[in-house]
């Protein structure tokens, strides 16, 4: 919201210089904005001129060769392109050597073979306002040669930003009111003289004859009757004031209205008498369908759950936010129904939030404006009306309702002050600054703090607390000695396991990353087209890249490798934590993801050959990575990934299940048309660690300790001929389910490994041959070779009774 | 004479196995002194030669000569063996090659963050909580004192998730929308509907608007929201545990100040601003730091806490915000780049 600082200071009298309000306001809680404005303004080499001379220039028609006395014995010859001048006029010049405030730098030049020395200078040029039209043209007899910028201040203007629970500060009285109780100087509210008696409906005197409110949205409306006016241009200084503040003149009663807007806060509405159907006004909910065509030359639909002022046929005003081009007071209008009422906050922001319309008024409303102020600033408006317009007005308004909220009373004791800010409070301090804020304080214990009307907000002991804390200021209060006593608690544990996994996998060189969540449909649909794309979609994206929330942290890793590719770096492995949202059998879940890629293509040389890291390698990362942050695989076999994207069909596998298993992880190589799709060189192996935190939640019990032999093993290796779809590790599994009943309790067996894959050669052609070593050991002695034969006999002979394997001798 | 010979024969064998260079070569120079037709075997056998009363100095003499002959196959051998294993090492090295693998994994400079924050507020008690990223009205405003007709909750700000979204592992009080959490406040309310005062919790977190991405704006950003709930708790408490923070963040030399501001959760609320001597432009300027607040009595109500047994006070800070401030970044974008240059600035642990 823009504040004009000269306009503020009709109302109460301003610090000296004006401008320590930048610092003051602040502190009170109302922040401005950092901008030009704010800022001194920094001119140098721009001095007042007076223009002697005038001169059509020789070879341009458009530009004048002037003469122009600057303080100095000869006058300078400056060409020019303005026409709003004659000589006489005194203008600033900016200097050779003057920088002006957009950057440009003035020297002695030619202009079409006329020298020019300096420029005259426009006052949007100078920013010291927002006229560009021709030159600035100084008002009196500044004195000449003088620098500008001590004869011309810039009219200062802030930009506040009022927090949404400060309504009341939404207008030029309101901050003049926070200014007065901060440097206790006196407010000063206008004076009326228009003198109107309400009545519960229109009499004859008034310009209506009927007027009637159907919404329990508008408690509390009034109508005002001035007649015979006389639409015209405003006044200068109504002017100034209208586009000081960044608004646009328009009619002496348009501007009133606004005017009184930035003034009090309240927002009217003038109508145009006869653009009212039938002479009466309703206040009602619109009806579904229904059409209005505002000022801003939109047509608008409108629903019941939208306040409306209509007339007999149609709606005039959606109520609060912005009238329609039909009831425009106008250039021929001579009689003004002028509208003063309180609507309901929450209805007036949901309908401007729906329509997405947004003005000055309902900015207001929506911030519930003061009910008490509601009369006050239709005749504060109609006495400018009249002083500007003419006209006369009714000595009846028309009032229906009441306003909803008066000045209330708090009971508060300076105990409860005390224990809230933690310091010594004397019952003088607190009444001081209550007062100061125009509260009323009574009694001592409790004291009966009486509120006005127009602070919505404070109504509650805590609530002066504030108020307190605000006019006392905080630069005094000390921080205390805090004790903290142990509380016993721990961290979330997945904030814990999160916090391991990023140390471990930082440990074996990855880089960590971070990406959007956000994600875009097509990027899903290349990535998960099995996934239902509308049950991870947004109801109301703002772009369209940010449609859907991400279902995996794969694709924003590829991005990174390949946006590192394409730039040259040598980052080929990352590795991003974070939330991923999945659909599931009973509704949506929010995951936590651990997720690593790395690219095999990359351009970096080494002095020593290296093995390039496949499936394998990833598998060991996952292995390090679960085993050091105290994940427990989930059981069953790793499960190829046929033909699902964004696997590369027969390069990649999965192990459990999130919805069923509470974690599942993937690995493997990305399918290589969509990595080509990031104009990625090489193919990405990648991994993906998806957990529900619930699973997160069970505490583990500590591992019992089991006794170990201590006698060395016996190593017995065996390969087998198995067919080639057979999985390793079911094999392996097998044998050592087979071995484990052959050997007996008596004697350990360690886990079987496979150690060699082999296939083609003398091997059929849907065979493969798998090497497995087999550790055991007696709990109680060494074991003799004799015996170890004999064992291992009896397990080949398992192995061939029991499966389809075949040994390989 | 015979010892003449002796010595030729130590002689001999010391040369020759200046020339052996190999266990092969070793055995064959052995046997040639050693071996059954070696030359200190034909000389033994010379014995018979000898007489009687020689003999025992004969024997003497020979068995000298056999162990020094012995002794000096024995430490060749030690040499060809050590060599061996010194060739099995390769090439001596020259340390100031490049390691292999060469690289070196690094953290994210946002985690970087957290992790100060966290532990700053680990020394005074406080411990992580988490809760979800998709959110339910209800806890990331009603519960936080903020209707839906109030002008703090601008849905123009808020990412909805349709209304027929279903979550499974994200309870909602009623039948209210989901929407992916504004704020990481969200997490004071679900922690304390499941926790008891006293509280002192921290929780960073991820949180999303409804922004265009630009330099200083980020659809999705993180916070850090900070909650301490306990008797008696009051705005210099709120003072104290902030200037520790900031101190312990910023250094010693900071100066902060409490400004009134508004929260709909809090009440009074401030914005903490924080001015540091040496922050290159920003040297000596009062800068916005962190929005906090004493937790209104209405919020403690809402989630069964009685307000007049218990107080606190909670605070939230941007981790980007506080990221860029300690290391001068000046655009938002580059945490969400991930490029190389950008990361390995600040990729080591500190």
């Amino acid at each position: 919201m823009k504040i004009s600082l000269e306009w503020l200071s009709e109302y109460v009298d301003l610090p000296n210089p004006a401008e320590d309000l930048v610092d003051v306001l602040p502190m009170l809680g109302i922040e401005v904005e950092e901008g030009e404005d704010s800022e001194s303004i920094n001119l140098e080499n721009v001095v007042v001129g007076k223009v002697l001379d005038k001169n059509q220039h020789p070879e341009a028609d458009r530009l004048s060769v002037c003469s122009v006395e600057l303080g100095s014995e000869t006058p300078a010859q400056i060409v020019c392109g303005a026409t709003n001048f004659k000589p006489g006029d005194r203008v600033p010049v900016a200097l050779p050597g003057a920088k002006l405030p957009a950057g440009f730098k003035i020297k002695k030049s030619k202009l079409r073979g006329v020298t020019s020395e300096g420029m005259m200078c426009s006052a949007k040029e100078l920013e010291l306002g927002e006229d560009d039209a021709g030159l600035f043209i100084l008002p009196g007899e500044a004195e000449i040669g003088r620098p500008i910028t001590e004869v011309v201040s810039k009219s200062t203007v802030l930009e506040l930003e009022i927090t949404a629970n400060r309504g009341d500060c939404l207008s030029h009285m309101g901050i003049a009111r926070e200014v007065s109780a901060y440097y206790q100087k006196p407010i000063r509210i206008p004076s009326i003289q228009t003198n109107a008696r309400s009545i519960d409906s229109p009499n004859q005197n008034c310009l209506l004859s009927s007027l009637k409110v159907e919404s329990s949205n508008c408690p509390y409306y009034t109508l005002w009757s001035i007649k015979g006016v006389k639409v015209a241009p405003s006044p200068d200084w109504l002017v100034r004031k209208i586009e000081s503040i960044g608004l646009r003149p328009i009619n002496n009663v348009v501007d009133i209205t606004n005017f009184v807007l930035h003034e009090t806060g309240q927002p009217l509405h003038a109508f145009d008498l006869k653009k009212i159907s039938g002479s009466s006004i309703v206040v009602r909910e619109a009806k579904e369908g229904e059409k209005i065509t505002t000022l801003d030359d939109q047509q608008r639909e409108l629903n019941p759950k939208m306040l409306v002022i209509a007339d007999s046929e149609k709606p005039l005003v959606i109520a609060g936010i912005m009238g329609s081009v039909d009831a425009e007071v106008d250039a021929n209008t001579i009689d003004i129904v002028l509208e003063s009422a309180w609507f309901h906050p929450g209805n007036v922001r949901s309908t401007a939030r729906s329509l997405g319309l947004h003005t000055d008024s309902s900015q207001r409303f929506s911030r519930d404006v003061d009910p008490q102020g509601v009369e006050y600033a239709a005749k504060r408006a109609i006495d400018l009306i009249l002083e500007l317009a003419g006209g006369t007005t009714s000595e009846e308004f028309v009032s229906i309702g009441q306003p909803p909220r008066g000045s209330r009373c708090i009971e508060i004791e300076s105990d409860y002050v005390e224990e809230t800010c933690g310091f010594e409070v004397t019952h003088d301090e607190l009444i001081e600054s209550w007062q100061r804020l125009g509260f009323s304080v009574s009694g001592t214990s409790p004291i009966e703090v009486t509120v006005p009307s127009y602070r919505s907000e404070v109504d509650r002991p805590i609530d002066l607390v504030e108020e307190f804390l605000r006019i006392r200021g905080t630069s005094h209060l000390h921080g205390s000695q805090f004790l903290c006593p142990s509380l016993h608690r721990d961290n979330e544990p997945s904030y814990d396991l999160c916090e391991r996994a990023v140390d471990n996998l930082i440990g074996q060189g990855y880089q960590e990353v971070c990406n959007y969540s956000l994600r875009s449909t097509d990027e899903l649909s290349d990535w998960f087209p099995q996934i239902k794309q509308e049950e991870i979609a947004l109801g109301n994206p703002l772009t369209a890249d940010h449609t859907h929330i991400r279902a995996s942290l794969l694709p924003g890793l590829v991005e990174v490798l390949a946006h590192n590719q394409r730039n040259l770096n040598t980052l080929n492995r990352v590795f991003e934590i974070g939330r991923v949202f999945r659909p599931g059998p009973r509704g949506n879940a929010e995951l936590i993801s651990i997720a690593l890629a790395l690219t095999l293509s990359n351009s970096e040389k080494n002095w020593k050959d290296q093995p390039s890291p496949d499936f394998f390698y990833l598998k060991n990362s996952l292995e390090r990575l679960l085993h050091a942050t105290g994940l427990n695989f989930p059981k069953g076999h790793w499960q190829t990934i046929d033909n699902q994207l964004p696997w590369q069909c027969g390069y990649a596998a999965k192990l459990g299940d999130v919805h069923k298993n509470k974690l599942e992880i993937d690995l493997g190589t990305l399918q290589l048309n969509l990595s080509k799709k990031y104009d990625l060189k090489g193919a990405v192996i990648a991994a993906e660690i998806l957990i529900d935190p619930i699973l997160l939640n069970k505490k583990k019990k500590p591992t019992p300790f089991s006794v170990f032999s201590t006698f060395p093993p016996a190593i017995k290796d065996l390969a087998l001929v198995v067919d080639k779809t057979e999985p390793a590790d079911a094999v392996r599994q097998k044998v050592e389910e087979i071995a484990r009943q052959k050997i007996g309790q008596e004697i350990n067996l360690d886990e079987v490994k496979v150690f060699d894959v082999f296939e083609g050669k003398d091997l059929a052609e849907n065979k493969k041959s798998l090497a497995l070593t087999l550790r055991m050991r007696a709990k109680d002695r060494t074991m003799g070779e004799k015996e170890v034969n004999q064992t291992f006999e009896n397990i080949l002979e398992g192995i061939d009774s029991e499966t389809s394997y075949e040994l390989r001798k | 004479m015979e010892n003449k010979d002796l010595q030729k024969i130590v002689a001999d064998a010391e040369a020759s196995l200046g020339t052996v260079t190999s266990k092969p070569s070793w055995e064959q120079a052995k046997a040639t002194f050693l071996g059954p037709n070696g030359c200190l075997t034909q000389f033994a056998k010379g014995i018979a030669s000898v007489a009687k009363e020689d003999r025992p100095t004969f024997g003497k003499s020979l068995n000298l000569a056999k162990g020094q002959v012995e002794s000096l196959f024995q430490n060749r051998l030690s040499e060809l063996e050590e060599l061996e294993n010194l060739k099995s090492l390769g090439d001596r090295i020259d340390p100031t090659l490049p390691s292999i693998p060469s690289f070196y994994g690094g953290i994210h400079p946002l985690t970087k963050t957290r992790r100060k924050i966290v532990a700053i507020f680990r020394k005074i008690g406080f411990t992580v909580a988490e809760a979800s990223e998709v959110e339910t009205e209800w806890f990331c405003f009603d519960a936080l004192n903020t209707p839906d007709d109030h002008p703090a909750r601008d849905e123009q700000d808020t990412l909805f998730l349709p209304h027929e979204s279903k979550w499974a592992n994200v309870p909602r009080k009623k039948d209210e929308a989901y929407l992916l959490r504004t704020h990481t406040s969200s997490v004071q309310i679900r922690t304390m509907l499941r926790e008891k005062p006293p509280l002192r919790v921290i929780a960073p977190g991820r949180c999303f608007r409804r922004d265009t991405v630009d330099a200083t704006h980020s659809a999705n950003f993180h916070q850090t929201e900070g909650l301490f709930i306990d008797h008696k708790v009051t705005v210099r408490d709120l003072k104290g545990v902030l200037d520790y923070f900031l101190t312990e963040l910023f250094g010693g030399e900071v100066e902060t100040r409490l400004r009134p501001s508004f929260f709909p959760f809090t009440e009074p609320s401030f914005e903490v601003d924080l001015k540091i001597p040496d922050l290159g432009k920003l040297s000596n300027k009062w800068i916005e730091i962190m929005g906090c607040g004493m937790v209104d009595p209405k919020v403690l109500g809402l989630v069964d806490i009685d307000p007049k047994e218990w107080t606190g006070f909670a605070f939230g800070l941007g981790i980007e915000r506080v990221t860029m401030l300690l290391h001068g970044i000046d655009d938002i974008r580059h945490f969400y780049q991930n490029d190389q240059r950008f990361l390995s600035q600040f990729s080591g642990q500190s």
